[in-house]
C-alpha cells in the first residue's frame, strides 16, 4: 500500500508548485477580521444555494475507501465484482487507471483530498473543473433526462436538480473500467447509476453523499457517509498535465 | 506533413463516436425550421454579447496556423527558424499533443474539435473537447501576473472593447506548439485573442502572437468560429493509445 501512497504524494508535489494568489471575492468576515467559514451558505439571485468556489475533500478517506464508516453488510459485492476486486488486489493495484493518466470516474473524482476542484454555477449548467488530470464534468440543470444509451465514458453523463438546499446530481452512461476507490479497488459496471447529493452547510463547508446503484456489481444500492469538503480561499486550481515528464508507470510492477 | 495531418484525423475518428443529441436551447430558426445562423447576436443580462455555446473552428489552420500570412509577416528569430525546420523535417515526432500533453493555447483555437464557452461570475470558462481540458479567462479586472507558473494554457484575463471580447494571455511554457507543423510559442509569448460574435452563428477570432524570443515582430491571423448544435464528448487521449510507435520521424 505504501507504493500507492507514494505515487499520489509525488504527483501532489508536482502539481502544487507556485501559483498566483489572488484574493477571493465576497468573503464574509468575523469580528476579528478573519474569514468566517461558519457564515451562512450564499444564495444565487434565484434563491438557490450557490456552490461556486474552490473546494477540496477534507482528506483521502473516501478516495481510499468509498465505504468508510459503513458496515460490511451495507456494501455487498456480487461474485462478478468480487472476482475483479480480487484480481486488482493480487496485481498490487498496478492496473489502477489513475496511475495511467486515465480519469477517476464518479464519485471518486471528488474524493482525493490532495487536489482541489472548482464549481462553476450557472442557472442551466453547473461545471466542475478538477485540478487532478485537468478533468471537467458538465451537470445539466435544464431539466433534460439522462440518456437511455449514451456513449460509455469515464465521467458519465450528469443531470442535476435542487431538492431544497441540496444539489442532487444523477449520473449514468459510465464505462465498466472504473475503480470506485483506491485501496479497495471496488469495480463498477455499465449499469452504474450514481446519485451525488451536494449540500453547502456553511460558507466554508460542504457535505457530499453518494449513492452507488449498480446491480451488476453490488447486491443492493448503498450510500456513503457524509464526505466533508472545505472551501479554499485566495487560491486557484493549477494546470495538471499527467503525461508530461511521466516517470512512474515503469515502476508499477506486480510484486 | 501528410503524416501529421493523418494523425489528427485518426484522433478525430476516435473521438466522434455517438453522443446524446439534445437540441440547443433558444436556437433561432428560419421559417423552414433550419437553424438561423444569421440571427442577431444574443446578449447577456448586462448587455454584452453572449459568447456562450459550442463552437468549432472553421477548418484549414490545424496544420499551419500562419497559412494565410504573406512573406515577411512572420519572421523567425534564427534559432526558431532552425527549430521549425527541424520539426518539419522530423515530421512532428516531438509534438506534445501526440504524447497526450495539452494542446495549449492558441492551438486550441485551430484544432478540429469543438469547445464550449460559458459565462460565470467574474470569468469566462472555455471547455475544450480536445484532450479534455479547460481554460479560465478572468474578467474581474485583475492584471496579468508578473511571474506565474508556466502553463500550456497560460494565464488569461479578458475585457470588453465595444462588442469585442479581448483576451490577453501570458505565463506559457517554453516549448508550446501553435499548430501541427510546429510554429512555436515560448515563455515570452504574449497572446491577444479578440472574439467578435458577428451574428448568432459566427465569431470572428483574431489571434495576435507577440513572442519576441521566437519571432522578430508580432503577427496576426484571422480565424472564424461556427456555432455548433451538439455537445462535447469525453476525449481520453491515453486510452488504448496505438499511435506513438508509428511516429518515427527521421
Amino acid at each position: 500500500m505504501r507504493r500507492i501512497l507514494s505515487i499520489w504524494l509525488a504527483s501532489s508535489a508536482l502539481a502544487t508548485g507556485q501559483w498566483v494568489s489572488y484574493p477571493t471575492a465576497g468573503i464574509p468576515h468575523s469580528r476579528d477580521g478573519k474569514p468566517d467559514m461558519a457564515a451562512a451558505a450564499p444564495k444565487t439571485s434565484a434563491g438557490k444555494p450557490d456552490l461556486s468556489g474552490i473546494w477540496e475533500a477534507e482528506d483521502q478517506t473516501y478516495f481510499r475507501d468509498l465505504a468508510d464508516g459503513l458496515k460490511p453488510e451495507d456494501v455487498v459485492l456480487t461474485p462478478w465484482a468480487q472476482a475483479i476486486q480480487k484480481q486488482r488486489e493480487e496485481r498490487d493495484h498496478v492496473d489502477d487507471p489513475l496511475g495511467q493518466c486515465l480519469p477517476h470516474g464518479v464519485p471518486r473524482v471528488n474524493t482525493n483530498g490532495l487536489f482541489p476542484f472548482k464549481i462553476i454555477q450557472t442557472p442551466t449548467l453547473i461545471v466542475i473543473l478538477y485540478e487532478q488530470l485537468g478533468l471537467f464534468r458538465q451537470i445539466f440543470m435544464d431539466g433534460r433526462k439522462l440518456g437511455n444509451d449514451p456513449n460509455p465514458s469515464w465521467l458519465g453523463y450528469s443531470t442535476g436538480k435542487w431538492d431544497g438546499d441540496i444539489l442532487v446530481v444523477d449520473s449514468s452512461g459510465f464505462n465498466d473500467k472504473t475503480w470506485l476507490d483506491t485501496f479497495k479497488g471496488r469495480p463498477a459496471s455499465e449499469e452504474l447509476h450514481v446519485q451525488e447529493r451536494f449540500r453547502r452547510t456553511s460558507f466554508g463547508n460542504m457535505e457530499v453523499r453518494a449513492t452507488i446503484d449498480d446491480p451488476k456489481a453490488f447486491t443492493k444500492p448503498w450510500t456513503t457517509t457524509a464526505q466533508k469538503m472545505h472551501l479554499l480561499l485566495d487560491t486557484e486550481i493549477l494546470e495538471f498535465t499527467c503525461n508530461e515528464n511521466e516517470k512512474d508507470i515503469q515502476h508499477r510492477v506486480v510484486r | 506533413m501528410k503524416r501529421t495531418f493523418g494523425l489528427a484525423f485518426l484522433f478525430a475518428v476516435a473521438a466522434h463516436a455517438q453522443w446524446i443529441a439534445y437540441p440547443t436551447p433558444d436556437l433561432p430558426r428560419t421559417a423552414d425550421g433550419k437553424p438561423n445562423l444569421s440571427a442577431p447576436t444574443p446578449k447577456t443580462a448586462d448587455g454584452k454579447p453572449d459568447l456562450s455555446g459550442v463552437w468549432v473552428t472553421r477548418g484549414g489552420y490545424t496544420v499551419n496556423i500562419a497559412k494565410d500570412l504573406k512573406p515577411g509577416e512572420l519572421v523567425f528569430q534564427p534559432w526558431a527558424e532552425t527549430l521549425y525546420k527541424h520539426r518539419l523535417d522530423n515530421e512532428g515526432k516531438e509534438d506534445p499533443q501526440a504524447y497526450c500533453v495539452l494542446s495549449g493555447v492558441p492551438r486550441e483555437d485551430v484544432v478540429p474539435y469543438p469547445f464550449k464557452i460559458l459565462n460565470s461570475k467574474g470569468e469566462i470558462i472555455i471547455l475544450y473537447e480536445a484532450l479534455h481540458s479547460y481554460r479560465q479567462i478572468f474578467m474581474d479586472g485583475r492584471a496579468l501576473p508578473k511571474d506565474p507558473n508556466p502553463q500550456w494554457m497560460g494565464y488569461s484575463i479578458g475585457h470588453w472593447e465595444g462588442d469585442t471580447l479581448v483576451v490577453q494571455s501570458a505565463g506559457f511554457v517554453d516549448n508550446n506548439w501553435l499548430d501541427n507543423s510546429g510554429h512555436m510559442g515560448t515563455e515570452s509569448l504574449r497572446l491577444t485573442e479578440k472574439f467578435h460574435r458577428t451574428d448568432y452563428g459566427h465569431i470572428d477570432l483574431q489571434v495576435t502572437i507577440d513572442d519576441p524570443k521566437a519571432y522578430k515582430k508580432p503577427w496576426t491571423v484571422n480565424l472564424q468560429l461556427l456555432a455548433s448544435d451538439t455537445e462535447l464528448i469525453e476525449y481520453v487521449c491515453d486510452e488504448n493509445e496505438k499511435d506513438l510507435k508509428h511516429l518515427v520521424g527521421k
